[in-house]
C-alpha cells in the first residue's frame, strides 16, 4: 500500500469531516421538513391518538409553542437546530421521558452487541480467509468458501431469526429475547454472565454478515500473499502454524482490513436494527422501529440523529486510526 | 477492423443468450402474478401442509403457497426495476462527471462521498417511516438510496475509454462522437454494466426484503419478506415449519441463482475479453 505524504492525508481526513457534518446537517433538515411534509401536524397527530384529554385552543397553541411548532417554517428550523446542538431531542409522550434520557439507555446495549461483534468477526473472518487462501483450492478452501457462499445469499435478518429458532426454541439452551432477566442477579458475576447469556446469540448474528466479507477480503489477499516469493521462502525454511498466519499473512492484511473497518461499522449498525428486532433487545434500534411502530415521531428524530451522530464519529475515528497506523507501518 | 467488430458481435450475442433468458424468466415470474388465484383468508387457520393446502395456511387462513406465488413477482419486480433505475441514474452521474467541468465532477462526487458514510438503512427508515410505501415507492426508495455506491467505478471506466486511443483514431477518420459512442464506448463498458446490475440486484433484494421485515412497507403488499415478519409470531409450536422456512428458502434460492447468473455472466465476458484479438 503506497503511503502518500501526512498533509495530504492529514487533508483527506478534514474532507472526510467535513462531509460529516454535512451529512448530519442533512439529516437534521431531513428529521425536520419529513413530518412536516406529512399531511396533518404533528399536534393534532398526537393529540388524536388516545394518550391526551380534550385540549382547549388556547391550551393547544401553548403546547404547540411548546413543542417547538409555532411560528413560520424558519423560526421553526432555527429552534429545532438549537436544540439539537444543545443536546435537546425533545420528549417522547410515549415513553414519558426525554428522547435523550432513552437514548442513553439504549446506547450501551447496542454498543455491547458491536464491540462484542466487531472482534468475532475479525477473528473468525479473517482467520478462516487466510487458512483457505493460504493453499488455495485445497479441501478446506471448498468448503469454507461454498459455506460462505450460500451465507452470503441469506439477508441479515435470516440468519439472526434461525439462531433464535435453533438455540432459544427448539433447543432452548439460551434466552429467547432481552438484555438481562426480568428480575436481574443481585451478584454482580451472576449477573454479568446472564447478561452475556443474552447477549451472544445477536453477536453471533451481527457477527455473521460481516465474517462472510472479511472472509472473502483475507482470502482474496492471502491468495495472492501466497505467490509472493518472500512467503515461498519462508516456508522453504520451514516456517510454519501460527507465525506462518499471523507474522506472515496477518500483518500484510492489516492496512486491507482497517481500510475496510469503517465502512463495515456503518453496515453493522444498519444490521443491528434487524437484530434487535429478531432478539428484542432493548438497544437503540429496538427503540427506533418501537418509535416508528407508535408514530412516535420526536423519539424517531432523536434515535436516527443519535444513531448518526455515533456512526459518523465511530467510523471517522476509525479513518483516523487506520492512517496513523498505515504511517507507521 | 471487420473481424474485430464481428468478434466483438459474436461475443455479445452469446453473453446475451443468457441475458435473454433471464429476461425471459423474469418476464415469467412477472407473468405468474396474473394466472394464480387469488390470496382469499379462510376458516382453516394454521393447518398444515396438505392435500388442501401444499403448503398449509397462516394465522388467517392464506394459503402460503399462493402466498408465495403472489410475492414472486413483487419481490422480482422491485429488486429489478430498483436496480435497473439505480444503474440509470448512476451511469449518468458518472457519464456528468467525467465529460463535464471540473465543477461539475466536484460536486457529483463530493455528494457521492456524502451519500457513503450514511447508513442507507437510517435514510430507508426515516422515508418508509414517513409514507410506507408500495411498490412505487419501495423501488424509488432502494434506488436513491444505492446509486451513489456504482458512481465512482462508472465514471473511472468512462475516463479510460473515451482516452482510449480507438476512440482518438476514430475521431481523427472524423467519426462523430454518437458514432464513437455506439461503436466503441458502449461495447467497452457494458460488461461492467451487467455485472453492476446484478450485483444492485442483489442489494435490492435484500434491502427490500429488510424493510419488507420490518415491517415498514404497505401492509397490503406481499413479498417473502413480509410473509417472514409475518411468521415470527409462530416460532413457538409447529407452524414455523410451514411458514417460515418457504420465504426463506425462496429468498434464499432467488439470491443463488441472481449470484450464479452474475459469476457466469463474468467468465463469459473475461472469455471474451481474452478470445478477442
Amino acid at each position: 500500500m503506497k503511503s502518500p505524504d501526512p498533509s495530504r492525508r492529514r487533508a483527506g481526513l478534514i474532507y472526510d469531516l467535513v462531509n460529516r457534518v454535512i451529512v448530519f446537517f442533512l439529516l437534521v433538515v431531513l428529521t425536520f421538513a419529513l413530518p412536516r411534509l406529512m399531511p396533518g401536524d404533528p399536534l393534532s397527530l398526537l393529540l388524536s391518538s388516545d394518550v391526551t384529554r380534550e385540549l382547549t385552543a388556547a391550551e393547544a397553541e401553548a403546547l404547540r409553542q411548546d413543542m417547538g411548532l409555532g411560528g413560520s417554517w424558519a423560526d421553526q428550523f432555527l429552534t429545532y437546530c438549537r436544540a439539537v446542538l444543545s443536546g435537546d431531542l425533545g420528549y417522547s409522550f410515549h415513553h414519558a421521558a426525554p428522547v435523550s434520557q432513552l437514548l442513553a439507555t439504549a446506547l450501551p446495549w447496542t454498543g455491547l452487541l458491536v464491540l462484542g461483534a466487531i472482534p468475532l468477526y475479525l477473528i473468525v473472518g479473517v482467520l478462516a480467509g487466510i487458512e483457505a487462501g493460504r493453499v488455495p483450492h485445497r479441501r478446506f478452501d471448498r468448503i469454507a468458501t461454498g459455506a460462505m457462499t450460500v451465507l452470503a445469499s441469506l439477508p441479515p435478518f435470516t440468519v439472526a431469526v434461525f439462531l433464535l429458532l435453533i438455540f432459544a426454541v427448539l433447543w432452548p439452551v439460551l434466552p429467547l429475547g432481552g438484555a438481562q432477566p426480568i428480575f436481574p442477579a443481585e451478584a454482580p458475576l451472576a449477573r454479568s454472565v446472564e447478561i452475556l447469556r443474552h447477549a451472544l446469540l445477536p453477536t453471533v448474528a451481527l457477527a455473521v454478515h460481516e465474517i462472510v466479507r472479511f472472509y472473502l477480503l483475507s482470502r482474496g489477499e492471502a491468495v495472492a500473499l501466497s505467490a509472493r516469493p518472500f512467503l515461498i521462502n519462508a516456508r522453504a525454511r520451514g516456517i510454519s502454524g501460527w507465525r506462518e498466519r499471523i507474522d506472515y499473512y496477518g500483518r500484510n492484511l492489516l492496512p486491507v482490513i482497517l481500510a475496510r473497518m469503517s465502512d463495515s461499522i456503518t453496515v453493522l449498525i444498519g444490521a443491528v436494527l434487524y437484530v434487535e428486532v429478531v432478539f428484542s433487545y432493548p438497544g437503540i434500534g429496538h427503540l427506533n422501529l418501537g418509535a416508528i411502530m407508535d408514530r412516535d415521531y420526536t423519539l424517531l428524530q432523536g434515535a436516527v440523529l443519535g444513531l448518526s451522530v455515533l456512526v459518523l464519529s465511530l467510523n471517522w475515528l476509525i479513518d483516523v486510526a487506520a492512517a496513523l497506523l498505515a504511517r507507521r507501518g | 477492423m471487420t473481424d474485430q467488430i464481428r468478434y466483438g458481435a459474436a461475443g455479445f450475442r452469446r453473453r446475451n443468450g443468457l441475458a435473454l433468458g433471464s429476461a425471459a424468466a423474469v418476464f415469467g415470474v412477472m407473468a405468474v402474478g396474473l394466472v394464480v388465484p387469488p390470496y382469499r383468508t379462510g376458516r382453516d387457520v394454521l393447518q398444515p401442509p396438505g392435500p388442501e393446502h401444499w403448503l398449509g395456511t397462516n394465522d388467517i387462513g392464506q394459503d402460503v403457497l399462493i402466498g408465495l406465488m403472489h410475492a414472486m413477482p413483487n419481490t422480482v419486480f422491485i429488486a429489478v426495476s430498483a436496480a435497473l433505475i439505480s444503474l440509470a441514474a448512476a451511469t449518468t452521474f458518472a457519464c456528468l462527471a467525467a465529460i463535464g467541468g471540473t465543477l461539475v465532477a466536484t460536486a457529483v462526487l463530493r455528494t457521492v462521498d456524502i451519500l457513503q458514510v450514511i447508513p442507507s438503512i437510517l435514510l430507508l427508515l426515516l422515508f418508509a417511516a414517513w409514507l410506507q410505501p408500495g411498490i412505487a415507492g419501495i423501488v424509488l426508495l432502494l434506488a436513491l438510496t444505492t446509486w451513489h455506491e456504482d458512481v465512482r467505478v462508472l465514471r473511472a471506466i468512462v475516463l479510460r475509454e473515451l482516452t482510449r486511443e480507438n476512440v482518438r483514431y476514430a475521431r481523427h477518420m472524423g467519426a462523430g462522437w454518437s458514432y464513437c459512442v455506439t461503436h466503441h464506448i458502449v461495447p467497452a463498458v457494458w460488461p461492467t454494466l451487467v455485472g453492476l446490475y446484478v450485483q444492485n440486484i442483489r442489494q435490492a433484494v435484500m434491502k427490500a426484503a429488510g424493510i419488507a421485515f420490518l415491517g415498514l412497507t404497505d401492509p397490503r403488499l406481499t413479498t417473502w419478506g413480509s410473509m417472514m415478519q409475518d411468521s415470527l409470531d409462530h416460532l413457538h409450536g409447529d407452524a414455523w415449519r410451514w411458514l417460515l422456512l418457504p420465504p426463506a428458502l425462496s429468498l434464499s434460492l432467488f439470491l443463488l441463482i441472481v449470484l450464479a447468473v452474475g459469476q457466469r455472466l463474468e467468465r463469459q465476458t473475461m472469455a471474451g475479453a481474452t478470445a478477442r484479438p
